[in-house]
């Protein structure tokens, strides 16, 4: 818990000499929130002032579920039944196929998208999955700067969850809470969104709708979410290191079809590949995009000379578990694994990652 | 807003091609912008991404000194960068984004007998480390370079090799898989000729860089001469697409061989959370 104190300078005038006095004012426990209230009915008078000055994405129910599309002009958002989208959110932050380099005869230059843009909806778990791409991506000596273009141009207006999906586990990892990341963050409370402001960008998001929202306090601790798969995470990498050249890894190896839908999904998986496009009218001309690649796929690690490094699937799926619950906690300090439970959604050989920890603590785990 | 340009490559021009062996050729390239040439100042063993718009990306180490106003990369004709690479002449244009990553430790082994032992294409990372050594001579203790191919015509660099045989205190030890009746050479695997190297151990350190499976016997055998696990610096090879940590593709475990090596001791290769041969 933070003890919030700002710097505020008094300006004391005399008729001849002005001072400056400095002076710390305490703003309170946690820094200083500020908590609105905003009546569901009025949730798309909001939305629509925001789609005034930006692209808002809202999850849209699409076949089977929900997935983050842009708000169209005079469309009805309707998140009833809406528990998280199928695919993250990570697709606003770093499409599939984004132009990064254009090229002409003379000519070259980087292509950066600053169209601003606001995504309502993001749950807890994904949330923290922003802030995984964040540290991979910013973090870590270079910076990407496509992915940052987007970020610093998109505000996140947050949702909470009441309740659980079918294979979610964020309680587990600790991800079913939100302190921080967001521009709002929306929690329902019957009738009303209860929203706590995140940032400055977000309280200009108020502003700009200011006669929708009455100011509130702080909002008494929600309800679990009651997930019901479970991650015991207590010292995991410790244990999943003694599991490294584990036969549990060949075994699951011998289920998985290594379509990669697990890390297509995935709110933090980044991998990438950089990928030359000419034009076909003019050879000169061309540009080259950042696609989205996996590293369940055998061709992730070939080199030239057709040497492959992750030959076995074995070998892939252990890479995949252990950078979503080993790695990421040792460099970054925060499990790369949010719980959001997509992996085991996308399986179609219906591997689920909390029955795979399971057997390697069951195996592993004692001292 | 300040915009942070990530792929974006510097310009340079084929100044010469060299024929090395069948199937390698030697590229000299020079900075179009003076501003790029003073900016892409690396250290031997470091690697660079160097592109053919429309084509690809392929990721080398340089084979020049690094003290030189042009970079110089060896290539072996084997994927879809290469290939066109090869159909380059003189003039044309190459983007070169870098260098990136760690290369070997020059500075800090200054004092210490050397071990180099370079497997086939390999040993472009290592020519460049030579070429500092030998500019550096008094800076480094006894010099063997055990070199290896596979067959007599892949041996490149004959010229390079003399030159840094004349800087003196420098054994050159070459080797091919498979001999012919033109070489009176050594016949064999590196590893063979590593073996028979008499040194200190406590004041030598090795360098290698080559075939993943070179390298691993390689290091056994460094390790069996008494070389310490933190005073063997190999040059990993992964496939490679951003070059700045962040696609993935070089994992080798947590580690990006691209930003945390491409060269590691021996003793962090042992650490890592992935096979690494």
């Amino acid at each position: 818990m933070a003890l919030g104190i700002k710097l505020e300078n008094v300006t004391v005038g005399h008729a001849t000499n002005i001072t400056t006095k400095y002076t710390l004012v305490i703003l309170g426990f946690m820094s200083a929130s500020i908590y609105y209230k905003l009546g569901k009915k009025d949730l798309q008078r909001f939305l629509d002032v925001v789609a005034s000055k930006m692209e808002v994405f809202v999850p849209v129910k699409s076949g089977e579920g929900f997935n983050f599309l842009k708000m169209e002009k005079g469309q009805e958002v309707d998140i009833s039944g809406y528990v998280n989208t199928e695919f993250p959110a990570k697709g606003i932050f770093m499409p599939d196929g984004e132009t990064l380099v254009s090229y002409g005869n003379k000519s070259i230059c980087e292509v950066f998208d600053d169209t601003r843009r606001a995504i309502f909806g993001i749950r807890p778990c994904d949330m923290h999955a922003i802030m995984v791409l964040d540290k991979a991506m910013l973090g870590h000596g270079d910076v990407e700067g496509h992915y940052k273009e987007r970020r610093d141009n998109t505000l996140i207006i947050a949702l909470e969850c009441s309740k659980a999906g079918e294979n979610c586990f964020c309680e587990s990892m600790e991800t079913d809470e939100l302190r921080e990341g967001f521009d709002l963050l929306f929690t329902e409370n019957g009738k009303e969104y209860h929203v706590e402001v995140g940032s400055d960008k977000g309280m200009e998001l108020v502003k700009a709708a200011r006669s929708f929202f009455k100011k509130s306090g702080k909002m008494s601790a929600t309800a679990e979410v009651g997930c019901k798969k479970v991650i015991d995470t207590l010292e995991l990498p410790a244990v999943m290191k003694k599991a490294a050249s584990s036969k549990i890894w060949k075994d699951v190896a011998e289920r998985c079809l290594s379509c990669a839908s697990c890390t297509a999904a995935c709110p933090t998986c980044f991998c990438f590949s950089l990928k030359h496009e000419p034009d076909i009218s003019d050879l000169r001309k061309g540009v080259v995009k950042r696609e989205m690649d996996y590293c369940m796929l055998l061709r992730f690690s070939r080199v030239a000379g057709n040497v492959v490094f992750r030959q076995h699937r074995a070998e892939r799926l252990k890479q995949f578990f252990y950078h979503k619950l080993v790695y990421g906690l040792e460099n970054d300090g925060k499990q790369h694994c949010v719980g959001c439970g997509r992996c085991i959604t996308e399986c179609m050989a219906k591997i689920d990652i909390t029955e795979e920890v399971a057997k390697v603590r069951e195996k592993y785990g004692k001292k | 807003m300040e915009r942070n340009d990530t792929y974006m490559p510097m310009e340079t021009k084929v100044v010469k091609i060299t024929d090395e062996a069948p199937g390698i050729k030697t590229f000299r390239l020079e900075f179009v912008r003076e501003r790029d040439r003073k900016k892409f100042d690396f250290l031997p063993g470091q690697l660079a991404q160097f592109s053919l718009m429309g084509v690809g990306e392929a990721a080398f180490s340089m084979c020049s000194s690094p003290d030189k106003k042009y970079i110089e990369i060896s290539v072996r004709n084997v994927g879809n960068v290469t290939s066109a690479m090869f159909g380059l002449v003189k003039g044309d244009t190459i983007g070169v984004r870098g260098p990136y990553g760690r290369g070997f430790p020059l500075s800090e082994i200054k004092g210490k007998n050397v071990v180099i032992v370079a497997g086939g294409i390999g040993f472009p990372p290592l020519a460049s480390a030579m070429e500092y050594m030998t500019k550096n001579r008094e800076d480094y203790g006894r010099i063997w370079l055990v070199y290896g191919v596979k067959e007599v015509d892949d041996l490149i660099y004959s010229k390079r090799m003399e030159k840094w045989a004349d800087a003196g205190r420098v054994e050159i030890i070459q080797t091919v898989e498979k001999g012919c009746t033109a070489w009176d050479g050594c016949v064999g695997m590196v590893t063979q000729q590593v073996k028979k190297l008499k040194i200190k151990p406590e004041q030598t350190v090795g360098l290698s860089c080559g075939p993943p499976v070179m390298l691993k016997f390689v290091s056994h055998e460094m390790q069996a001469l008494g070389i310490d696990a933190d005073d063997i610096h190999l040059s990993m090879e992964r496939m490679m697409q951003c070059g700045i940590g962040k696609c993935g593709h070089c994992n080798i475990g947590d580690k990006y061989v691209c930003r945390d090596g491409p060269v590691f001791t021996l003793y962090e290769l042992r650490l890592m959370q992935e096979d690494v041969w």
